[in-house]
């Protein structure tokens, strides 16, 4: 992509810089660099959907007329000016036209209306499912971060006791399953074979027999419909966090500044949070900067097995009825969120870490 | 596919035995009894699995793991008892030919010897195997059981699903067939799909990853756009919308689109790493020696990196697992039975998640799934130091 930037063709003596110079320099700058390269992928991956769902198969209106059709017993005719008339859409005008007619609504912030469920406005839609996806993969994120750091630090340190061979047999146990098989073992073993649960009651999102309110009762009915969204969640995430963060307290462990610390009679304690286990998460803080990325996407899998009413299902069933807009909206706010936490990530780094941040600077001045 | 998924055959059999009698022979010609003998089992076995596809690249390495055995390289200097005037270093096409047999089967030995000292990657080896020998042995012995069975009906009983038994031994399904049947025959197709996918995607990441780092300029920045591009885009969720629009009737199309997929990854690893070795000196020193483009890439640069590209492949087998059946699982693809997916699919579709008599039809493809992820991740240990030197030992 640097490839746009032409060497400055304007003559050296002239008084202001050039538009070139102008757009080099900002070039250089790496924050704004990588802002720009986030943006321009947005706008293909925005673009390539658009063009992409408008391949599959039936369109909405297509597929409504054959409900019509099937269901109310009317003529192709009919079906077709009814079904017309429900949707915001129409099939006669071209992909281009939708195009640009639906690019300059996305650069008034306007993600369109959805085509399926007339009158509702993409965003509400999105808005509507993504708290949900936000709070259980979030928590679960959270949880597995920080189990994973405790675990692998544990084992780092007490390299080859039981506690480490132990959490070695099953972290790679747990992150070698795909997390749907967990779910569903889970359900068919603990919940259908000895009935530690019943696996319908954990069904939807929340008891909606409780009003919405910062009550404690809300507050609990929420984590228990999510707890074994989040229990997958974790237990298919978290083996990854503990191997990394033991090898990376290995690691950490033979650089000098330890021995130092403990030549001058610090306490293990201290040695083990602020010396061992700052500079071993250094790596992981990347990870998770980049993992925040996936959080808005949840599992599709797992929201279906649990019924659970996140973004995940919401693109599942946009994609079923050929709802176009909100797939495109879904897909945007999926790809953005990755974009944006892949560059919080390097910018995270760059500032927790100073030898990152000089050599940039170094590389780029 | 045809000649990718296979079945166990008669015909296979006797194209094994065929094939054994060469090592076999060989082994009696050299007094190398065991190796004569277990090259012997070892290309029936393959044969009868593969017919000719199994049998002959059998028979090359048999053959070379017992010419190891025996051979002497007479021109080796530290070999050789003669005097160094005495030594011929011309070499005849002949004695070349047993020099590379040799080299090919000390090898593969010490491969083999690093693969089984893994007791953690031998397990899982040894799991891939079981179900490569279940699914592609299998169908030998047990029948494929296609239509419903009404025959099988219970007196009194609500549904044809059935706990297991002793002639069913992993109970029937909601039309009353023998779950081991679909067991034995549907896995095969899938571990055949997976793997081919995991093919593509490494083979594309090896080849656009290694043109990017060694051309550079134009090449490498649209590479790694396009890889970029890829990487942003949530993988799965386009995997649902393409499988709207291509159908999935051949696993082919799909192992090939998966492979399109997923190879930004390991394309971006293996850049940065013929970046990185095309500094080291070794190599320099054989572009020096005016070794040729090829000699470095497969003799310099392709060793230093086939102990992580291996594990990726693995990976890449995993995910792409993963992702078929998740795709079968949300009813995205055409059903084609026998296949584990789709009896998990149309488990759930009829009720059996949440009846406890009937879980074998659920449970044996979940398990199945899951212990072969489990050993692909186990093998990935053995994996590391069968092709890094630095973990393996010699003989």
């Amino acid at each position: 992509m640097a490839t746009a930037v032409k060497p400055s063709v304007s003559a050296p003596d002239s008084p202001s810089l050039s538009l070139w110079q102008r757009i080099r320099d900002l070039w250089r700058n790496y924050t704004i660099r990588t802002l720009l390269q986030g943006l321009l992928t947005i706008f293909a991956v925005t673009t390539f959907t658009f063009f992409l769902v408008r391949q599959m198969p039936g369109d909405p209106v297509q597929i409504k007329i054959d409900q019509l059709m099937n269901t109310q017993n009317l003529t192709f005719e009919q079906a077709r000016s009814i079904a017309t008339g429900i949707f915001l859409y129409d099939p006669d005008a071209t992909a281009l036209e939708q195009y640009f007619t639906y690019m300059t609504q996305l650069l008034q912030g306007n993600l369109g209306q959805s085509i399926v469920s007339a009158g509702t406005p993409v965003s509400s839609q999105i808005l509507r499912y993504l708290p949900w996806t936000l709070f259980s993969v979030g928590l679960a994120l959270t949880v597995s971060f920080t189990l994973g750091i405790l675990i692998g630090l544990a084992m780092g340190y007490w390299r080859g006791s039981w506690f480490d061979n132990l959490m070695t047999v099953f972290a790679s146990t747990v992150s070698g399953i795909p997390d749907y098989i967990i779910a569903l073992l889970f359900i068919l073993i603990l919940g259908v074979q000895f009935k530690l649960f019943n696996v319908g009651e954990f069904r939807g999102g929340v008891d909606h027999t409780i009003t919405v309110a910062f009550s404690l009762e809300y507050i609990a009915s929420l984590l228990k419909y999510a707890f074994f969204p989040v229990l997958i969640y974790v237990l298919s995430t978290i083996g990854t966090w503990i191997l990394a963060m033991k090898s990376s307290t290995i690691s950490t462990l033979g650089e000098d500044y330890i021995t130092v610390a403990q030549a001058r009679g610090l306490s293990e304690t201290r040695i083990l949070t602020a010396y061992i286990g700052r500079n071993a998460m250094l790596p992981l803080v990347t990870r998770l900067a980049i993992s925040i990325g996936f959080v808005v996407g949840g599992s599709i899998i797992i929201e279906e097995i649990f019924q659970y009413p996140g973004l995940g299902r919401a693109l599942l069933r946009a994609i079923n009825g050929r709802d176009y807009t909100t797939m495109q909206g879904i897909f945007l706010v999926i790809t953005s969120t990755v974009v944006f936490s892949n560059i919080f990530a390097d910018l995270a780094l760059g500032f927790l870490d100073p030898r990152v941040r000089l050599g940039k600077e170094g590389k780029n001045s | 596919m045809i000649g990718l998924s296979t079945v166990a055959s008669t015909e296979g059999l006797i194209i094994g035995i065929l094939c054994g009698l060469v090592p076999l022979l060989a082994g009696i010609y050299y007094r190398q009894w065991q190796a004569g003998i277990g090259g012997f089992i070892a290309c029936v076995m393959s044969g009868f699995a593969c017919g000719f596809l199994g049998g002959i690249p059998m028979i090359l390495l048999t053959y070379a793991v017992l010419i190891s055995k025996v051979y002497v390289n007479r021109q080796d200097p530290f070999t050789s008892l003669a005097s160094l005037d005495e030594v011929n270093f011309e070499e005849t096409q002949n004695e070349l030919f047993m020099r590379r047999m040799a080299n090919l089967g000390n090898t593969i030995r010490s491969g083999t010897s690093a693969l089984i000292r893994n007791k953690a990657g031998f397990l899982g080896f040894l799991g891939i195997m079981f179900f490569v020998i279940v699914t592609v042995f299998g169908p030998l012995f047990i029948e494929y059981e296609g239509t419903a069975r009404l025959d099988r009906r219970q007196p009194g009983a609500r549904s044809l699903l059935a706990p297991p038994s002793y002639e069913h031994p992993l109970g029937l399904d909601w039309q009353g067939r023998d779950v081991l049947s679909h067991m034995v025959h549907g896995g095969q197709k899938l571990i055949v799909t997976s793997i081919l996918a995991g093919l593509f995607a490494t083979v594309i990441a090896v080849v656009v990853g290694s043109l990017a780092a060694l051309l550079g300029g134009i090449v490498d920045q649209i590479f790694s756009a396009i890889a970029n591009f890829i990487l942003t885009v949530p993988t799965f969720r386009l995997l649902l919308v393409l499988a709207t629009i291509v159908k999935f009737d051949s696993n082919l199309a799909l192992a090939l689109l998966f492979g399109v997929l997923n190879w930004p990854t390991l394309m971006r690893a293996i850049r940065a790493q013929v970046l990185s070795l095309r500094e080291r000196d070794y190599v320099e020193v054989a572009f020096a020696l005016d070794l040729g483009l090829w000699h470095v890439i497969t003799r310099e640069v392709l060793p230093n990196m086939i102990s992580y590209i291996a594990v990726n492949f693995i990976f890449t087998i995993r995910v792409a697992m993963y992702s078929i059946v998740g795709l079968v699982f949300l009813g995205l693809v055409p059903l084609q039975e026998p296949d584990w997916g789709v009896m998990i699919f149309l488990g759930r579709q009829q009720g059996v998640l949440f009846n406890p008599t009937a879980s074998g039809m659920l449970l044996s493809p979940i398990v199945a799934i899951a212990l072969f992820q489990l050993s692909l991740v186990m093998f990935t240990r053995s994996l590391e130091e069968v092709f890094n030197p630095r973990l393996r030992s010699g003989l």
